[in-house]
C-alpha cells in the first residue's frame, strides 16, 4: 500500500514538474512571434483493483498540447494576404503619385502651360529674339519633363520587377523550410514525440508566405501537409517543394506600352508557359503585378500619347511658317530658298520621326530649332517679321481638344492621368487602412486564443508549485509511515 | 469572457498608438504649410481642380501681359496719329489761307516751304518706330514703310494679339489704313487665324496617329485665302474705289499742295481742301477706333482680374486647411495620444507576478 503511495506521489511530482516546466516554457516564449501556448494534458492512471476495491494509481502526463484554432489561423493568413495586397498597392501607388504631385512644386501641367504661354508671349513680339530664347527654353523644359516622368515610371517598373524577384527567393526558401519541417514533424509524430513547437514554426512560415500570395493549407489523404497558392497551384506537398522560378516575358500581352521585358513567376516544373501571377489575386505579388500592368502601363501610354500629339500638332503648324530672316522672292512673290539658310519653311519644331511607343522617352527639339532661334517660325508669309499667326495658332492648341480622338485638351488629358492615379491611391489607402484593421483584429483573436498570458501563467505556477509541494509532503508522509512500520519491527 | 494574452495586449496597444500617431502626423503636415491637399490622393478631384485653376492663373497673367503690350502699342500709335492730325490741320489752315487767287508771292513761297516741312514730318510719322518695329508697316515691321516719295513698302496686314481667351485685339495699323484714301479697312477684331490654314484649329487638329496626321497636312486648305487678302475688295466697293495707283495719299496731297503753292495754282489748292478734310476725318475715325480698342482692353483686363479673384477663392476653399478646425483637431489628437500612452502604460506594467513573492 505504501508502495502505491510512493508511486502516486512520484507521478504527481512528475506531472507537477512537467506542468511547471511547461508554464516556464510558456513564460519564456511569451513574446515569441507565432508561439502558441502549451498545456499539459494530464489524466488519471489506470486504477488498480485490489480485492473488491478499486484504487486510483495517480496521474499521468498524456500529452503536451498547443492551444490552436485552425479556422482562426486560416482567417489570419487570409487577412495577411489581403493586407499584403493593399499595403503593396498603397506603397507603390504613393510612389507613383509623387511623380505627378505638383502641389508644392512645378510639374508637367505647369510646364506645358508655360510652353503654350511662351508662344503667346512670342505673338506679342514676333520680331524679338529674346522671346524666342524663352520659347526654346520652355520647350526644352517640356521635353526634359516628359523624359523625367517616363524615366521615373520605368524606375518604379524596375523596382516592381526586382520585388517580384525577391518574392521568388523568399517563397522558395520558405517553401524549403516548410517541406523540411513537414518531414521532421512526420518523423517525430511517428515516434510519438511532441511537435507543438515545430508546428508553430511551420505556421509562422505559412504566415510569411501569406504576405506574398493567398495560401490555403490542408492535409491530403496520405496525411501530407499541402501548401497551396490560391489561383496558382501547390508549392509544398509533404516533403517535396515545387520550386518557383523567375522569368522574363515580352511586353506584348499585357503591357502594350511597356515593350521592355517584364518579370514574371513560373513553377519550375511547369516550364515557362503560364506565369502564376495571372491567377493570383491577393497578396503582395498581385499588388505588384496589378500596379505594373494597369496603372504604370496606362500612365506611360497616356504620356506617350501626349508627347506624340504635342510633337505632331506643333510640327504640323510650325511647318507652315517661314523662318525669321529675309528671304529672297521671285517675280511672282514666291519665296525661293537661299543657300545661306537651308530650309526656309517646312521646318519641324520637334524632332521627327517619333515612334508613339517611344514618344515620351525620345521627345526632342529639332536640329534646326536647336541650331538657330530664327528657325522658330512665327510668320505665315515670308519676310513678315510682324506676322504672329503661327505663334498664335500654336498657343491656341492649348485649349483645343486634340487628344483622344478630339475628346480632350493636353491639360485635360494630363489631369485625367493625375486624377486616376490619385483616385487609385486614395482608394487603396482606404482599403489598406481597412485591411490593417481587419488584420489587427485577426491577430488579436489569434493572440487571445493562442497567446501567453503572464497572469494565467502566474496562477498556474502557484498552482503547480503548491501541488508539487503537496506531493512532496505526501511522499514524506509515506516515508514516515514506512519508517514507523520499520521501527515496529526492531 | 474572452482571454487576454500578452500578445493581444501588445497588438492592441501598438495598433491604437500607431493609428493616433498617423492622424497626428497628417495633421502636423497640414499645419506645416496650411494646405489641406498635400498630394493627389488627398483629394483626387480637388487636386485636378487646383491644377486647372493654376493653369488658368498662368494664362490670365499672360493675357494681362499681352493686354499691357497691346495698350502700350495702341497708345503709341494713337500718339502718332494725333501728331499727324495736328500737322494735317495745320496744312489745311495753310491751304485755306492760300486758297484765293489774291496772294503774296513771298508769303506763298514760305508757306510752300512750311508745307514741305509738314510733308517731311508726315513721312517721319509714317516711319515711326516702337522699339525696333515700324508701327505702320503691317507685318513687315522691320522694313521702313515709306520712302521719301511716300511710296508704301509695307503690306496690308494687321497684327492681332490675344488679350483674353479667344479675344483678339488689333495692335497695328498698316500705312494704307492711315495715309491712303479709304477703300476698305482691314481693321477687325476677328481672330487673326481667320482666312489662314488654321481657321478651324479644333477640327483640323484631331490627330491621333500618323495617318490622320498625314491626311491633315494634305487637307490643309491652300493658302489661297491668304493671297486673296492682298487684293480683296468687297464687291460693293469695287465700283467706287479707285484703282491702286490712283488712290491719293496724304503724301500726294501734301506734295500737290506744295507744288500748287509754288506754281500759284489756287484751283488745285481749292480742290485739295475737301481731300485734306477727308484725311483729317479719317484720322479722327482711326483714333476713335483706337480709343474703343483701349476700352475693350481695359474691359478684358478687368474680366481676367475678376476671374482670377473668383478662382483664387475657389482654389483656396479646396486647397487650404481650415486653420481653426486644424488646430482644434491637432489639440484633440494630441490629447488622445497622451491618453493612449497613459492607458497603455497602466495596462502593460502590471501583472500578477508583481504580487507573488
Amino acid at each position: 500500500m505504501s508502495v502505491d503511495l510512493f508511486s502516486i506521489g512520484r507521478s504527481s511530482l512528475r506531472t507537477s514538474k512537467k506542468s511547471l516546466a511547461t508554464t516556464s516554457h510558456n513564460i519564456a516564449n511569451a513574446n515569441t512571434e507565432g508561439y502558441s501556448r502549451q498545456n499539459v494534458v494530464a489524466e488519471t492512471n489506470i486504477p488498480i483493483q485490489e480485492g473488491k476495491n478499486v484504487h486510483g494509481s495517480g496521474v499521468n502526463v498524456k500529452s503536451i498540447k498547443r492551444v490552436h484554432d485552425k479556422l482562426v489561423e486560416k482567417k489570419l493568413n487570409h487577412s495577411i494576404s489581403s493586407n499584403g495586397f493593399h499595403k503593396g498597392r498603397t506603397d507603390y501607388l504613393s510612389n507613383i503619385e509623387e511623380i505627378f504631385n505638383e502641389i508644392n512644386s512645378d510639374g508637367m501641367n505647369k510646364i506645358l502651360n508655360r510652353f503654350f504661354n511662351s508662344f503667346r508671349e512670342l505673338s506679342n513680339q514676333p520680331e524679338n529674339e529674346v522671346v524666342r530664347t524663352l520659347v526654346r527654353d520652355n520647350a526644352n523644359i517640356v521635353t526634359s519633363d516628359f523624359k523625367r516622368i517616363a524615366r521615373e515610371i520605368t524606375n518604379v517598373k524596375e523596382r516592381i520587377d526586382a520585388g517580384i524577384g525577391a518574392i521568388v527567393d523568399d517563397a522558395n526558401s520558405l517553401g524549403q523550410n516548410i517541406s523540411s519541417l513537414n518531414k521532421e514533424i512526420t518523423r517525430l509524430e511517428n515516434m510519438g514525440g511532441e511537435t507543438g513547437d515545430l508546428r508553430d514554426q511551420r505556421d509562422s512560415a505559412v504566415r510569411k508566405l501569406s504576405e506574398f500570395f493567398k495560401i490555403n493549407t490542408y492535409e491530403d489523404e496520405k496525411g501530407q501537409y499541402v501548401v497551396n497558392i490560391a489561383g496558382a497551384g501547390s508549392l509544398v506537398a509533404g516533403g517535396s517543394l515545387n520550386r518557383l522560378k523567375l522569368g522574363k516575358v515580352g511586353g506584348d500581352e499585357v503591357g502594350s506600352y511597356m515593350d521592355e521585358s517584364r518579370a514574371e513567376i513560373f513553377f519550375e516544373a511547369g516550364g515557362a508557359k503560364a506565369p502564376i501571377s495571372k491567377g493570383v489575386t491577393s497578396g503582395q505579388l498581385a499588388a505588384l503585378v496589378k500596379t505594373r500592368n494597369t496603372e504604370l502601363t496606362e500612365l506611360r501610354g497616356n504620356l506617350d500619347e501626349m508627347a506624340h500629339g504635342l510633337v505632331h500638332i506643333t510640327n504640323a503648324i510650325h511647318r507652315r511658317g517661314y523662318i525669321n530672316k529675309k528671304i529672297p522672292l521671285d517675280q511672282n512673290g514666291n519665296a525661293i530658298s537661299d543657300p545661306r539658310y537651308g530650309k526656309i519653311t517646312g521646318i519641324n519644331f520637334f524632332k521627327e520621326p517619333l515612334e508613339l511607343k517611344e514618344a515620351s522617352r525620345s521627345i526632342e527639339l529639332s536640329d534646326e530649332v536647336k541650331e538657330d532661334l530664327n528657325n522658330i517660325a512665327t510668320a505665315l508669309k515670308p519676310n513678315s517679321p510682324g506676322d504672329n499667326r503661327i505663334a498664335i495658332a500654336i498657343s491656341k492648341v492649348q485649349h483645343e481638344k486634340v487628344l483622344g480622338e478630339g475628346s480632350k485638351t493636353f491639360e485635360e488629358s494630363y489631369l485625367q492621368s493625375v486624377g486616376k492615379i490619385g483616385l487609385a491611391t486614395s482608394k487603396s489607402k482606404v482599403n489598406s487602412e481597412q485591411s490593417k484593421g481587419i488584420l489587427a483584429q485577426a491577430k488579436s483573436i489569434k493572440e487571445r486564443i493562442s497567446g501567453v498570458s503572464i497572469d494565467e501563467e502566474a496562477t498556474n505556477m502557484v498552482k503547480y508549485q503548491q501541488s508539487y509541494q503537496a506531493s512532496a509532503k505526501m511522499i514524506r508522509a509515506a516515508d514516515e509511515m514506512f519508517d514507523s512500520v520499520l521501527t515496529m519491527m526492531r | 469572457m474572452s482571454r487576454v494574452s500578452e500578445g493581444s495586449t501588445i497588438h492592441a496597444v501598438n495598433y491604437s498608438i500607431a493609428k493616433t500617431k498617423k492622424k497626428l502626423e497628417d495633421l502636423q503636415l497640414q499645419g506645416s504649410n496650411l494646405k489641406r491637399v498635400q498630394k493627389p490622393s488627398d483629394d483626387p478631384i480637388g487636386n485636378m481642380e487646383i491644377l486647372s485653376i493654376r493653369s488658368k492663373k498662368i494664362d490670365g497673367n499672360q493675357y494681362l501681359r499681352n493686354a499691357s503690350v497691346a495698350k502700350a502699342q495702341l497708345s503709341f500709335t494713337e500718339n502718332a496719329i494725333e501728331d499727324l492730325t495736328e500737322i494735317m490741320v495745320k496744312a489745311k489752315e495753310l491751304a485755306i489761307g492760300q486758297s484765293s487767287n489774291i496772294f503774296d508771292v513771298s508769303i506763298r513761297r514760305s508757306v510752300a516751304k512750311e508745307v514741305g516741312q509738314i510733308y517731311n514730318q508726315a513721312i517721319g510719322i509714317g516711319n515711326r518706330r516702337l522699339g525696333n518695329k515700324y508701327i505702320f508697316a503691317g507685318h513687315k515691321t522691320l522694313t521702313k514703310p515709306f520712302d521719301e516719295n511716300g511710296n508704301y513698302k509695307g503690306d496690308e496686314k494687321q497684327t492681332k494679339i490675344e488679350i483674353g481667351k479667344d479675344v483678339f485685339i488689333p495692335i497695328t495699323f498698316n500705312g494704307k489704313d492711315i495715309f491712303f484714301e479709304k477703300t476698305n479697312s482691314t481693321m477687325t477684331a476677328k481672330s487673326p487665324l481667320e482666312n489662314s490654314p488654321f481657321e478651324n484649329l479644333e477640327d483640323t487638329l484631331k490627330l491621333n496617329n500618323k495617318e490622320n496626321e498625314e491626311s491633315f497636312i494634305e487637307n490643309l486648305p491652300e493658302d489661297q485665302n491668304e493671297k486673296d487678302m492682298f487684293n480683296r475688295r468687297p464687291a460693293n466697293q469695287k465700283a467706287e474705289s479707285l484703282p491702286e495707283f490712283a488712290r491719293t495719299t496724304i503724301f500726294s496731297d501734301l506734295k500737290r499742295l506744295e507744288n500748287a503753292l509754288l506754281t500759284d495754282n489756287h484751283e488745285v489748292i481749292q480742290e485739295l481742301l475737301p481731300k485734306l478734310d477727308k484725311s483729317i476725318n479719317r484720322l479722327i475715325e482711326v483714333r476713335t477706333t483706337i480709343g474703343s480698342s483701349i476700352n475693350k482692353i481695359d474691359n478684358a483686363i478687368m474680366n481676367v482680374e475678376k476671374e482670377e479673384i473668383i478662382n483664387e477663392g475657389y482654389k483656396s476653399r479646396i486647397e487650404d486647411a481650415d486653420v481653426a478646425e486644424l488646430f482644434t483637431d491637432l489639440t484633440r489628437q494630441k490629447n488622445v495620444l497622451n491618453a493612449t500612452y497613459k492607458a497603455s502604460a497602466q495596462m502593460m506594467n502590471n501583472n500578477l507576478m508583481n504580487f507573488i513573492n
